[in-house]
């Protein structure tokens, strides 16, 4: 019935997505939880965007990122080894995809509340299945590079950084956007769509781009974070857990608090990861969106077809 | 004469914007009551506050002296208070006499897990299908209904409870002259025979001088005028 | 839909009819096992649909109570050495309290939430079960974690011709008795509250506790479906509790029509049976799956039985339902507008 998650492999290298804990000291933890929690947060951005502008929860969102994480496996393999080079190739895949998704399934079923969440885990399975048809379930690693030494011994990972500061631009980027007039459509969508469409703007079209620009940013955030440990097919699973946390929590309109929120779960993860182990940090993120839909009954969003 | 339904000092704001500020409201055991008022001016509001659909802020419900400020919307069917919505929401996979019997079998005391028997049932759904003139159209799924037939259907499953109090939320707007004849016919026979009282919301004065004993104007979150009719 | 038995048409009988001929053909013993495999997901379609179709609730965990049940069981019977009924007993009893757990949370929360929620709960049980290993049993190696638990069975080696027969009598009761439940009284609130919980909260049904009961209900059934499989297996495993298996049974009911419960018993039986009839590897087996799911969400909503059905009316001439058969009484109606 299909591979399980399994986070008890004994390759080098865990399966999770977070650097390997093994007998890292505390401030160790926090810069890389630092870094990619950074990273997730343009995770976190987009999931932002498809809840606010497709209204839609994308259970999809994690197999865009383990995507990106395996173009840039494939890139590594055939020598092109900067994450830098294979994020953007990643995003321009993934793009593609999601707009054909967005397109073809999401935008005409979307006022069906069963298609969407079953739908989009049907895509993230299909993608699983896929990327382990095609590569093998046993975890793959890319090549780091050197790291920096710090202070203390620090190890700064080249990688971590480069995903950090490419993801605070992006981000920065994105804020720019949706604060100056090229952002006032997807505002306008998200608020009120039969406005929208009436001011004669292509509803459907600004929202299966949406879609394919937030999977684009899924890609790239997996992308940069692909040297931090093994390449799995389901190691999509938490940073989608991730994302779906913070918006709950961070809400969708600050690209500030999802990015300093992403910093902070991604630096809990870590120690998590370290403390106890790659499993348990998965667990905890499943039980916080337990906790935060058992609390907030309310739902954050009003999506496409539910009523009052 | 007692109370049958009371609001005290009901307040509710949405963000900033303050709807309701201190509404006090009776209704009296088979009183025929209107509510008007323009748009805006929160009617909608207060009978989800009412009916159960929103707490307010601040203030108080009572039904029949008990309080039932907190109460939800399928507890106060149960006690009696049946409402209609502007805007039905029908059953899309479920026909006109089914969503009937959802009513009835919600009814206090015919609350049964088990699902009572079929034959049991048939009599009181097929009384209500006729009285409400759905009887033709029983096996009509709710989501092809016309929108006169929706708000009939409102008023049979409203009916269900053999409620003491309705709320009907512009029950009449937008409909053509028979369906409108009907259901007025229907609303008089109702508090006539069956001494059940009734707040109606609706923007048509008219309407509202034929059909209530006494009107209560809203304007702007605050009950400005209350005049009885003739 | 609305005659008085339970199966319209003389379908399901002849269906039923053929799959009791079938061992007579002396079949492959590994097609015996399929299909009793197949018997036993069936069940588990149909017990979903009483959560996610009849009910409305988009139940993305429902390998949950199925999983509880098996472990119970291998637990019961390897470590406490209960006798076999006592714990497959106390298996469905633990997987209707757990569906009740989850109707409980669920209830306050809208469709995709709740699809959300269900997902992280059978994500949770699923690690739980994959990291736990227990040290135990004669030969003195650790059970659980990926391996899974050992169910201690009265007997030696079932026949496949005994399993395939239990499992198809299992398969036609707790589908007659599902369908008898989507069609009661109760099932009828519950169809309300799918379709408009506003109108049917308005009409004095209390949302949360029949959500509440459609849940039980269906984990209930989906418990005793995993009990019957951890009894064929002979081992309850992590795979028990796995999402693929949870996206499995919503794929089943949606391809086979969500809320009918025959569709996805029909949707089931025929997707087991060529995909691992054609001995698939598993993730070739979850891609289709998921590419069916996808087909059938975009194209054909309604599933085999509800397109069928749309077909029929629309060939039929007349929209809209039958009238049922009369059963005496007669009334004038009035004239409608």
């Amino acid at each position: 019935m299909g591979p399980s998650y399994s986070g008890n492999a004994a390759a080098p290298g865990s399966s999770s997505p977070l650097p390997d804990p093994v007998a890292s000291p505390l401030p160790q933890v926090l810069l890389d939880g630092l870094f990619a929690g950074g990273t997730y947060a343009l995770m976190a951005a987009g999931m932002a965007l498809i809840l606010g502008v497709v209204k839609v929860i994308n259970l999809s969102h994690g197999a865009f990122f383990t995507l990106g994480a395996y173009v840039a496996y494939a890139l590594a393999e055939r020598g092109v080894e900067s994450p830098i080079a294979a994020a953007p190739i990643a995003a321009v895949i993934a793009f593609a995809f999601g707009v054909f998704f967005g397109k073809s399934f999401v935008n005409p079923v979307r006022r069906h509340p069963f298609a969407l969440p079953v739908g989009t885990l049907a895509i993230a399975l299909l993608f699983e299945q896929a990327a382990q048809m095609v590569w093998g379930p046993h975890p793959l690693s890319i090549e780091a590079g050197a790291p920096w030494i710090g202070p203390g011994g620090l190890v700064i990972r080249r990688w971590g950084v480069i995903a950090f500061l490419s993801s605070a631009a992006l981000l920065g980027g994105l804020k720019w956007v949706l604060s100056a007039r090229p952002g006032l459509p997807l505002h306008l969508i998200a608020e009120d769509e039969e406005i929208a469409g009436s001011l004669g703007m292509d509803v459907e079209a600004i929202r299966y781009l949406t879609f394919g620009g937030a999977c684009a940013m899924a890609a790239a955030a997996g992308a940069l974070l692909s040297p931090s440990g093994a390449v799995t097919p389901t190691m999509g699973r938490a940073p989608l857990l991730l994302s779906l946390v913070v918006v709950i929590v961070a809400g969708m309109d600050s690209v500030a608090a999802i990015f300093l929120l992403s910093i902070g779960l991604g630096i809990f993860g870590n120690a998590c990861a370290w403390l106890l182990s790659p499993q348990w940090s998965y667990v905890a993120l499943l039980a916080a969106v337990c906790l935060l839909l058992s609390a907030r009954p309310a739902g954050i969003v009003v999506l496409a077809g539910r009523r009052d | 004469m007692s109370t049958l339904l009371s609001a005290e000092g009901i307040t509710k704001s949405f963000g900033a914007t303050q709807v309701l500020s201190g509404i006090a409201l009776s209704v009296a055991p088979g009183e025929p009551v209107g509510l008007f008022g323009p748009n805006g001016s929160g009617k909608t509001t207060l009978v989800n506050i009412l009916s159960g659909l929103l707490l307010p802020d601040a203030g108080t419900v009572r039904f029949d002296g008990k309080e039932i400020t907190r109460l939800p919307l399928d507890a106060r069917y149960r006690l009696g208070i049946a409402r209609t919505f502007q805007i039905p929401h029908p059953y899309p996979a479920l026909s006109v006499r089914e969503a009937v019997r959802v009513a009835l079998a919600a009814d206090a005391g015919k609350r049964k897990e088990g699902g009572g028997t079929r034959e049991d049932e048939e009599g009181p759904t097929e009384d209500l299908l006729a009285r409400t003139g759905l009887f033709n159209q029983r096996f009509v799924p709710c989501a092809q209904l016309s929108q006169g037939c929706l708000r009939r259907l409102e008023f049979a499953r409203a009916l269900a409870c053999r409620p003491r109090l309705l709320i009907l939320d512009e029950i009449f707007s937008a409909l053509s002259a028979a369906d409108e004849g009907d259901l007025m016919a229907l609303l008089r026979a109702a508090n006539r025979d069956e001494g059940t009282a009734f707040l109606l919301v609706s923007h048509n004065p008219p309407l509202l001088k034929s059909l209530c004993r006494r009107i209560l104007v809203l304007k702007e979150g605050r009950i400005v005028r209350e005049r009885p009719v003739g | 839909m609305r005659s008085a038995a339970p199966f319209s048409g003389g379908w399901p009988a002849a269906g039923i009819g053929l799959l009791l001929l079938f061992p007579l053909s002396s079949p492959d013993a590994f097609f015996l096992d399929v299909f009793t495999t197949g018997f036993l997901l069936a069940a588990f379609a149909a017990s979903w649909d009483v959560v996610g179709g009849v009910s409305g609730q988009i139940t993305l965990g429902h390998a949950l109570p199925f999983g509880a049940a098996a472990y119970a069981c291998a637990l019961l019977t390897s470590f406490a050495g209960w006798p076999l009924p006592l714990a497959v007993a106390a298996a469905v009893l633990l997987a209707a309290a757990v569906g009740a757990g989850i109707g409980a949370i669920s209830a306050p929360l809208d469709g995709p939430f709740v699809a959300l929620l269900t997902l992280a709960l059978g994500e949770i049980a699923h690690e739980a079960a994959v990291g736990n290993t227990f040290f135990s049993g004669p030969g003195g190696y650790a059970w659980g974690g990926e391996g899974g638990i050992p169910v201690t069975l009265p007997w030696r080696d079932a026949s496949p011709f005994s399993s395939y027969y239990a499992a198809l009598a299992f398969l036609c009761l707790g589908s007659f008795g599902m369908l008898r439940f989507s069609r009661s009284g109760a099932g009828l609130i519950l169809r309300a509250v799918a379709g408009s919980p506003i109108t049917a909260q308005a009409s004095g049904v209390p949302i949360a506790r029949f959500k509440r009961l459609a849940f039980t209900v269906g984990a209930a059934f989906a418990g005793a479906a995993g009990a019957g499989f951890v009894l064929h297996v002979g081992r309850a495993t992590a795979n028990d509790l796995s999402l693929e298996l949870s996206f499995q049974a919503a794929t089943f009911a949606a391809v086979g029509g969500r809320g009918t419960i025959v569709g996805p018993v029909v949707a089931a039986l025929v997707l087991h049976l060529l995909f691992q009839g054609l001995s698939l590897p598993p993730s070739a087996r979850v891609l289709l799956y998921a590419l069916t799911l996808l087909v059938t969400l975009r194209f054909f909503p309604g599933g085999v039985v509800g397109t069928a059905r749309d077909l029929a009316s629309r060939l039929g001439g007349k929209e809209g339902a039958r009238p049922p058969r009369r059963r005496g009484r007669k009334r004038p109606g009035e004239g409608t507008p």
